[in-house]
């Protein structure tokens, strides 16, 4: 009872009193507390003391302003983060605030242009400043290798932005995937040699010669060629490039919930097959390679008559 | 008729009957149907010689003639048959697989089916007789009911037919237009019907005659050069009739290419699974071999117990295994066995069109891999898969490098093996607002390699003949020796003249004839290599145009 009184009388008097009881508020709602919550506690504040209290404090920075579908929220600011932006201006807070809110992902410096509507000159300064703060950092896409995303300095980029796995230093490592496309076809071979050579009854030779991506992923990581750690997905993207080569095939089976390497109560096996049909005869001819085909005509310069191709695969 | 077939009908014309019959003919392939008076007018040739050419054409049955466009009264019109002629190029895989079915006596009687167009079953079993006995042993010779039961398995199997009968069976020699138009007036079923009949649809196709044919194979004496010309002259005019004038039978192309069909079908099983499921496919095929139309998607539908009985002897493999076998060969994704039901064990059938679509796709994708590269092999699957992706899709896909996928895609992009699909976000095509998608069409991609092959052959041909012609002074001096060897051994020399005589040939020169055997050899299989390729991709074409 004494504490109110003691409010009561000061409540009128001094504005920094009221601004300390919003942020004693604030800190009793971690969500953040409504205009309504501020007049219920205060309600001999009037509306424009109000207003220049909370102004006050968000112009110190202590104070979020958030809206939600009910109306304006207001926030005590972290004070750690508050303590960072002293000394650096709106503008600033705004870039900043709008590369926060871009997330791991990063932002593209002319987004930021949309959304802060400010001049292409301010931006730059300002993104130089806030760089040098190390508050932000500047990523390289992988996708277009000019192009530079903005986010916050302690996070760690997005797969889509630096390629994941595949890429170190904005450099796709085709050696890297080519040694795991041989070492998966290679395992899915020999499970299925082991197999046919057990001369059991053909379906249980067939699902015996089926793996499942997570033993293959289980196989790469217990080989240990890869420096990253790789993920069942990863291993999964080298799979499909074997099937696109026409060495391995894939099946879908149902699996129950809870089973090693089940997605959503699926499974993926996977196994190597033989191609059905030996190299076709025209590519045993020359004219089935031959890089000027269509210029050759009988009577013309290049004619079957004087193909050199053709003279050298019969001397051969 | 592309120009590449026509330059190739041209080519295997000129070899096999000479270049008059080639100059009508490929005139026939230019133009269309032609009356004898326009041919005749446009190829500056004699009437008598337009003729004989056009009999030899109708003979082997790459022409056709109907009655003119402008009703019964006017003169017949000439058609020549591209497919037919192309045909020609296939003979030898013809005759070797009536070998490795039927013997020797098969692959006599087929070749003589082969070179002659139509022949009665008596002067055939004659001949072949006759020819048989020429390499037998002296005092042995072949008899004529072997060489007819031969026949009758042929016919009974339905590699041979009987010709269908246009207006009256004697007009197989002479194609003249008289007979023609008589033989039109006579049937005028026969001339109202646009297309020609089909041999199947006469319903004694496959009845082999009564022949009264008993006897045994000549043996010929060794005649001097001229004589034997004249006895050759004077078998053709054999005058002994055995009872079956006017039937005319011929080699059933489809028949054979139904079999070649099945033989790839049953490699390719082999090759993807195992030995035994090839059998089984085997099975199969073998049972529905004459139910099954030529131009049918599936076979007809075969109980497992059927199976199950009529599997060779030699792999007597329990009846759940063949099950588990069955059921296999219906799961595996290249779905060359079905199943349609479940009565009798099962169902199944084997999806020859579904089959020779994979076996058309395995060889576009070899083409492309042997051509491009295996990493450009991997971008064109991924496109059969997937339909239609962007770049950048595809060089995720295939985890290729950028640079490296643009510049794959760009080189197939140009050989015309991949298509570009523009689809626009703005009614206006601006670049920036489109977005371009890459696909590959499997049937006109197909298409397109087909007219290569074509090119291909008649490229391999051209090369061939020129190779003898160079050489021509000296395959003709070399010749002109060995008939020299064979009339001094033949009347009886010395050991040094004939020394002498094969001195005149250097070692050098024997060199060089040992060269162009081999050139000419290599070229020939060459061609036969990408005959096989012509027929995978041609099966898959037309079994598309009939779906």
């Amino acid at each position: 009872m004494a504490e109110v009184k003691v409010k009561k009388e000061t409540n009128l008097s001094e504005p920094a009193e009221i601004e300390n009881r919003i942020k004693e508020l604030c800190q009793q709602f971690p969500q953040g507390i409504t205009d309504q919550v501020i007049q219920n506690d205060l309600p001999h504040l009037e509306p424009q003391q109000r207003a220049m209290a909370l102004n006050k404090l968000l112009s110190l920075g202590q104070l979020d302003l958030l809206r939600n579908s009910s109306g304006l929220l207001y926030r005590l600011k972290d004070t750690q983060s508050a303590s960072k932006m002293k000394g650096s201006d709106n503008q600033e807070k705004l870039v900043y605030q709008i590369i926060e809110d871009a997330g791991n992902k990063g932002i593209w410096s002319r987004d930021i242009r949309f959304k802060s509507n400010l001049p292409l000159t301010e931006i730059n300064k300002i993104l130089k400043n806030l760089e040098s703060k190390k508050l932000i950092k500047a990523v390289k896409s992988v996708a277009a290798s000019k192009k530079k995303v903005y986010m916050l300095y302690n996070l760690q980029p997005d797969r889509t932005v630096t390629g994941g796995a595949w890429y170190s230093d904005q450099d796709f490592e085709s050696e890297f995937v080519e040694v795991l496309n041989q070492q998966c076809f290679k395992f899915l071979q020999s499970k299925a040699e082991a197999a046919r050579d057990g001369k059991q009854s053909p379906m249980v030779q067939r699902n015996s010669s089926f793996a499942t991506s997570h033993e293959v992923w289980k196989y790469i990581c217990e080989l240990g060629i890869s420096k990253v750690d790789l993920s069942m997905d990863d291993i999964e993207t080298i799979l499909n490039t074997l099937i696109y080569d026409g060495k391995v095939e894939m099946t879908v089976i149902a699996a129950k919930e809870g089973t090693v390497g089940s997605v959503d109560g699926q499974m993926k096996l996977y196994r190597g097959v033989n191609a059905i049909l030996q190299p076709t005869g025209l590519v045993k001819t020359p004219c089935g390679l031959c890089p000027v085909f269509h210029d050759c005509h009988e009577g013309g310069e290049i004619s079957p008559s004087s193909c050199i191709y053709m003279s050298e695969w019969l001397d051969f | 008729m592309t120009a590449q077939e026509i330059r190739l009908c041209g080519l295997l014309l000129q070899e096999h009957f000479g270049e008059m019959v080639e100059k009508v003919g490929t005139h026939l392939l230019r133009s269309g149907a032609q009356n004898l008076r326009t041919i005749v007018q446009e190829t500056n040739l004699s009437v008598d010689l337009v003729k004989k050419c056009l009999c030899v054409l109708v003979q082997h049955g790459a022409c056709c003639f109907t009655s003119g466009r402008k009703g019964p009264g006017s003169p017949t019109e000439y058609r020549a048959c591209c497919d037919r002629i192309l045909r020609v190029l296939r003979y030898p895989r013809y005759i070797y697989t009536a070998k490795t079915l039927y013997g020797d006596t098969g692959e006599l009687i087929i070749e003589e089916l082969l070179q002659r167009g139509h022949m009665t079953m008596s002067s055939t079993v004659k001949t072949v007789a006759d020819r048989l006995t020429q390499n037998m042993e002296e005092g042995h010779s072949m008899d004529y009911s072997e060489v007819s039961s031969t026949f009758s398995k042929l016919v009974e199997t339905h590699f041979l037919q009987r010709c269908p009968p246009v207006g009256g069976a004697g007009t197989s020699g002479s194609a003249a237009p008289a007979a023609a138009t008589s033989a039109a007036a006579a049937a005028p079923a026969a001339a109202v019907s646009v297309a020609p009949p089909t041999p199947e649809s006469f319903p004694e196709c496959y009845s082999v005659p009564h022949l009264s044919l008993i006897g045994r194979g000549k043996r010929q004496l060794v005649p001097e050069n001229g004589e034997d010309q004249r006895n050759a002259k004077r078998a053709k005019m054999d005058t002994e009739t055995h009872g079956d004038e006017g039937i005319y039978w011929q080699v059933n192309f489809e028949r054979f290419h139904q079999h070649f069909r099945d033989q790839a079908i049953i490699s390719a099983v082999a090759n993807k699974l195992d030995q035994t499921s090839s059998e089984i496919v085997r099975t199969i095929l073998r049972m529905s071999e004459v139910t099954t139309s030529a131009t049918a998607a599936c076979t007809k539908p075969l109980s497992a117990n059927e199976i199950f009985r009529s599997l060779p002897a030699s792999y007597n493999i329990p009846r759940h295994i063949l099950d588990q076998y069955l059921t296999l060969l219906v799961d595996d994704p290249m779905e060359f066995v079905g199943k349609t039901g479940e009565s009798g064990g099962g169902m199944f059938v084997v999806n020859l069109h579904r089959a020779l679509a994979n076996l058309a796709r395995a060889t576009i994708e070899s083409i492309v891999q042997e051509r491009f590269g295996s990493r450009s092999a991997r971008i064109f699957r991924l496109l059969l898969r997937k339909r239609h992706l962007e770049q950048k899709q595809v060089e995720d896909f295939a985890m290729i490098p950028a640079k490296e996928a643009k510049d794959m895609l760009y080189t197939l992009l140009s050989h015309n093996l991949v298509q570009l699909q523009e689809i626009p976000k703005t009614p206006d095509f601006a670049p920036s607002r489109t977005f371009y998608l890459y696909t590959v069409n499997q049937l006109p991609t197909a298409r397109m390699l087909l007219q290569n092959c074509y090119k291909t052959v008649a490229n391999l041909i051209e090369r061939r003949l020129f190779e003898t012609k160079e050489n021509k002074r000296l395959l003709e001096k070399s010749q002109r020796i060995e008939a020299i060897l064979a009339s001094l051994q033949a009347s009886g020399a010395e050991p040094e003249q004939l020394s002498e005589v094969e001195e005149m040939i250097s070692a050098p020169e024997k060199q060089q004839l040992d060269v162009l055997k081999l050139h000419v050899n290599k070229l020939d299989s060459a061609e036969n290599q990408v005959d096989e390729t012509v027929f995978v991709l041609e099966s898959y074409v037309s079994s598309t145009s009939t779906s």
